[in-house]
């Protein structure tokens, strides 16, 4: 049984990890936390739905679809909800003010659009399942394994190898810096963005996959969980929240099945507080917190 | 009570909903106001846009009630704040409502300090009503009046099943109670032995660590206590994994969302109700094809069971001398609850004889439900 529950563990961390990776992202450059993420997220399992129902198409079109469809989603966002703010010197903390009203004018529209129901994907996109001995693995589970996959070692080379990442990494190290040598800060947030918001729609499809269970109110508790292991993994650090979201799955589905289900989520977050109590920086920050 | 004027204007800031307003003249009783308290959203929101069908043909079908509705998202809170809001602001004579026994728990206190007559059409969990005498009715039958049949016959199609593993939403208090309670005594009494008892809640969408777990535990049999999203997630989790053990489940399930979420895995899975769609009796038949003729989708019990409780409720507007007027109200809601608690033998459009007990819970004929080939069918 342990085996099988590590796969599923597997299975539920990965996708913490797009969500938690997305948090990190614009931390990183913005020093700020994106509270309609989980929103995004909710989008993304959304959109990808359409397309099935409406283009008949299959599991890749719909994660290209919400890939694409999240990360527009994105730029809109930080366009209407960062970007005037910053522009004006609002207070520090106004953005995260102004995504929780985005958060909820999202969960409304989509209620208003599709339904506050529970839906599924259809039957068709039921996955094949292989026994390999005591474990059970299905094609909806190495999707979304090999989505995770391909989505971080995407984002790892982009970050280390291409210029943007490189611009990234100088705007998340210092704003002005960046700015005085000539980087375009704001194309930088921007395309950071983009980049967060389609990792989270990837992880809504994968959610809405495996699980079929898609609502508007779908993020509200995968949206906490990223930003807890944001934290986890330390602030801003995408290769913490990689790491975390994979330990944060694992934890969950072991108390699940060694202790009482129930306390699932009392367990996660019990565990994450004693970690940051003893590292406060997370397991991945380096020096001292801000 | 609390001044009117000033309830009236407070309550404003409560949440309001759409309210099927309809001011028909007529006789002085059909102006007496009854309220309606239904999941228009969030958790639920299938069941209630079923009752909103049952509603909008009931009034259609002439003799229409003065009805307030108001829509409880399927939260305790909301619930109590709108049953408060009924009766001091409202005026109503009596309330049709909520759907969940946790909502009922929690709203039928409210009602009694109130003194006025409350009738949950579907509430299921054993004992609220008969703890809030004499003012609270079910046109629902209880769990434990389920159960034992649905059991029966469960084993009987299943004679190998000896140990069994329970799958329980412990959010949920209906499925709370028949998972932890009523369903292990009804198992117990004929034999079966209960391995062990996994919950999850409502609300989770990653159910496989919980169905590992069970599949570990290598069962005959596998009891689901759920809600309907939640009890369709279950299983589909459950077939997924490749366990083949004949599944029985709750009456929380019972929603044709179930077998539209749940798919193919649903098939084989038994159930119990006093309602189901497919029902051959021409009465039943009659009122399925005419809701269908105004909804896409097929009725659920949650539907029969507001049409019932909207024709008792009638019944007792009509017979038990309710004048409507404004200074009647005490007396009228008085009269509604005498009313009430004399239901006997009453030929119910839908679910046929119905009688409520001195609990206040409705006596009726139970139906073990099995799904075949994508729809709901009766257990001969």
């Amino acid at each position: 049984m342990l085996l099988q529950q590590l796969v599923n563990g597997l299975m539920l961390g990965s996708t913490y990890s797009l969500i938690a990776i997305g948090y990190a992202l614009i931390f990183g450059v913005l020093g700020l936390v994106h509270l309609a993420h989980g929103e995004v997220f909710m989008m993304g399992a959304l959109i990808g739905l359409q397309i099935v129902l409406w283009l008949h198409a299959g599991p890749a079109v719909a994660l290209v679809g919400a890939l694409l469809g999240t990360a527009a989603l994105g730029v809109l966002i930080e366009l209407t909800a960062f970007r005037p703010i910053r522009a004006r010197n609002g207070p520090i903390f106004a953005p995260m003010v102004s995504t929780i009203g985005v958060g909820l004018i999202l969960q409304e529209v989509a209620t208003k659009a599709f339904g506050g129901e529970q839906v599924g994907f259809p039957h068709r996109l039921e996955p094949l399942t292989w026994r390999l001995g005591p474990v059970t693995i299905s094609s909806v589970q190495l999707l979304i394994l090999g989505t995770a996959l391909v989505l971080m070692l995407a984002l790892h080379l982009w970050v280390t190898r291409t210029r943007m990442g490189m611009a990234m990494r100088a705007s998340a190290e210092s704003t002005l810096t960046a700015r005085l040598l000539g980087i375009s800060t704001d194309r930088v947030i921007l395309v950071t963005f983009a980049v967060a918001s389609a990792l989270a729609g990837a992880a809504g499809v994968l959610v809405g996959l495996s699980f079929n269970a898609i609502s508007p109110f779908m993020g509200i508790d995968m949206g906490v969980k990223g930003l807890a292991i944001m934290l986890l993994g330390g602030l801003g650090n995408i290769y913490g929240a990689m790491v975390g979201g994979l330990l944060l799955g694992a934890i969950e589905v072991l108390s699940v099945a060694y202790l009482a289900s129930s306390y699932r989520d009392a367990f996660v977050f019990g565990v994450m507080i004693l970690i940051l109590l003893f590292r406060p920086q997370g397991l991945f920050g380096v020096g001292q917190v801000r | 009570m609390v001044s009117h004027g000033k309830f009236a204007r407070f309550a404003l800031a409560v949440l309001t909903l759409s309210a099927l307003a309809l001011g028909v003249a007529g006789p002085a009783s059909a102006q007496a106001k009854i309220g309606v308290l239904m999941p228009l959203s969030g958790k639920g929101a299938s069941y209630g846009a079923h009752q909103q069908v049952a509603i909008k043909m009931f009034q259609d079908k002439g003799g229409a009630l003065n009805l307030v509705v108001y829509d409880t998202r399927g939260e305790n809170t909301d619930a109590i704040n709108l049953t408060r809001k009924l009766i001091g602001s409202d005026h109503v004579v009596a309330i049709v409502g909520p759907l969940f026994s946790g909502e009922s728990e929690v709203t039928f206190p409210v009602a009694v300090q109130g003194k006025t007559p409350i009738i949950t059409p579907t509430s299921a969990k054993p004992g609220i009503a008969a703890a809030n005498r004499p003012w609270a009715f079910r046109n629902a039958l209880t769990s434990d009046k389920l159960d034992g049949a649905l059991v029966e016959k469960w084993l009987a199609a299943n004679p190998g099943v000896k140990k069994v593993v329970i799958l329980v939403d412990t959010k949920d208090a209906v499925s709370k109670s028949d998972g932890g309670i009523v369903l292990p005594a009804a198992l117990k009494d004929r034999g079966v032995t209960v391995i062990d008892s996994i919950s999850f809640q409502t609300g989770d969408i990653d159910y496989s660590a919980q169905v590992t777990k069970a599949k570990s535990l290598n069962p005959d049999g596998l009891v689901v206590a759920a809600l309907y999203n939640e009890g369709a997630n279950v299983v589909r989790e459950l077939r997924k994994q490749g366990l083949t053990q004949p599944i029985v489940a709750g009456l929380g399930i019972m929603d044709p969302r179930f077998i539209e979420l749940a798919g193919p895995a649903a098939e084989g899975v038994m159930t119990v109700n006093d309602f189901w769609t497919d029902n051959p009796d021409p009465a039943v038949a009659r009122w399925v094809a005419e809701y269908k003729q105004r909804s896409p989708t097929p009725p659920s019990n949650a539907a029969a069971l507001m049409y019932d409780t909207l024709d008792i409720v009638r019944a007792c507007v009509e017979k038990s001398g309710v004048s409507g007027k404004p200074d009647d109200l005490e007396k009228d809601r008085e009269r509604m609850r005498d009313c009430l608690s004399r239901v006997k033998d009453y030929k119910a459009p839908v679910t046929g004889s119905t009688t409520f007990n001195a609990d206040g819970d409705a006596l009726r004929q139970p139906v073990v439900l099995v799904v075949r080939k994508g729809k709901f069918e009766s257990v001969r």
